[in-house]
């Protein structure tokens, strides 16, 4: 006989011994904590979407109406601003979404399937801030330069004031990096402790079927 | 109503529960993790439970809803056994013949050695579930779900047989 049917035979005759739980046991487990990743993922995702609304709405309003005189770029920065809000809107409402499709009840590779669309829908939220902070950065760099050497007008304050504006600029570039490279590592944690396991079990459920 | 329910719940739960704890030991390696996963199970088969409709089996949706949880959901790992777990299973049966129990021993231990995936695949199999439940059950293709289960056969085969 072969060995899986062997292994099939003993197990349906073996009397598998568990310690008969009552109904009284399984009333009080039924309102306990539960510890599954989804409710670390929900609470996760909840903080990041909090800190990076914050932050974007920090420096969005405060710094740039500091930045120009023209009206024309004030009322722009305005509009990209409320754009902004729209953006995390439909993110949000997109992350509620996915959220809610996750089952249970589902096949395993669709529950899978499922935890990871929420969390990409997250990690794009966070690449959108960072897209979006970089090209801030470089507006805002475009329009300072503009506009002070119009004000200032003379070439040796211009030459002066070049050097400390590239200082800045570079400064500024290196704290970006910086920022990132947390980014980065803050996700390849995450990813690593929370979500290690599911990846690799998803990625062999995808093989089966390749 | 919702004391109804529960009532209900418990119900089927305890009747059914030696699926769960199948589970659970499969996918845990000692007493602690064991109560702790079944516990996970619990809560994830009461939340689930609203929507179940009644029209397939209690236990066969539990099967469903117990796997994803040891597999996907159940977020805390596992301690090293400190006792030889295995050894829990091997209980000489009647017509005590050495050989056959030692091979038996060698199967299930390398059953335990199983990834995540093939061990639910075996233990639906064991369940006496046929490969369209199996395959429905993880998402998979029925050819597939075949083709890895003789896949699986191969490698215990070598392993009992080195």
């Amino acid at each position: 006989m072969e060995e899986l049917d062997k292994l099939k035979r003993d197990w349906q005759q073996r009397d598998h011994k568990f310690p008969s739980l009552t109904e009284q046991d399984l009333y009080k487990m039924l309102h306990r904590k539960s510890s599954s990743i989804v409710k670390w993922i929900l609470i996760i995702s909840l903080l990041e979407f909090l800190l990076l609304v914050g932050i974007s709405s920090c420096y969005s309003f405060d710094s740039f109406k500091q930045i120009s005189k023209h009206r024309e770029i004030e009322a722009a920065i305005e509009i990209v601003n409320y754009l902004n809000f729209g953006v995390i809107a439909i993110f949000i409402y997109f992350f509620y979404k996915n959220y809610k499709s996750i089952s249970t009840t589902a096949s395993t590779k669709k529950l899978m399937s499922q935890i990871l669309h929420t969390r990409k829908t997250v990690r794009n939220y966070v690449y959108y801030n960072l897209i979006l902070a970089g090209l801030s950065f470089i507006f805002a760099l475009i329009v300072a330069l503009n506009e002070s050497s119009e004000v200032k007008g003379l070439q040796q304050d211009l030459n002066e004031h070049v050097y400390l504006k590239v200082m800045m600029v570079v400064l500024i570039l290196i704290l970006f990096l910086v920022f990132l490279g947390v980014f980065w590592l803050y996700y390849k944690l995450l990813y690593g402790i929370l979500l290690k396991r599911l990846y690799k079990n998803y990625e062999e459920l995808k093989k089966i079927d390749q | 109503m919702s004391k109804e329910l529960e009532e209900l719940f418990v119900q089927q739960l305890r009747a059914n529960q030696n699926i769960v704890h199948k589970i659970c030991r499969l996918y845990t390696r000692d007493q602690e993790a064991h109560n702790d996963l079944f516990q996970e199970i619990t809560i994830q088969l009461w939340k689930a439970f609203p929507q179940f409709r009644g029209d397939s089996k209690f236990s066969t949706w539990a099967y469903r809803v117990a796997l994803n949880t040891a597999i996907t959901l159940y977020r805390k790992s596992t301690k090293m056994a400190t006792v030889a777990f295995e050894a829990n299973w091997h209980l000489p049966q009647e017509d005590y013949n050495f050989e056959e129990e030692e091979q038996l021993k060698r199967l299930y231990e390398a059953f335990y050695t199983l990834s995540d995936i093939e061990k639910a695949l075996v233990f639906l199999y064991l369940e006496d579930k046929d490969y369209a439940e199996i395959s429905e059950t993880l998402g998979i293709s029925e050819v597939n779900a075949r083709v890895r289960m003789n896949r699986i056969k191969g490698k215990l085969k070598k392993l009992i047989n080195p």
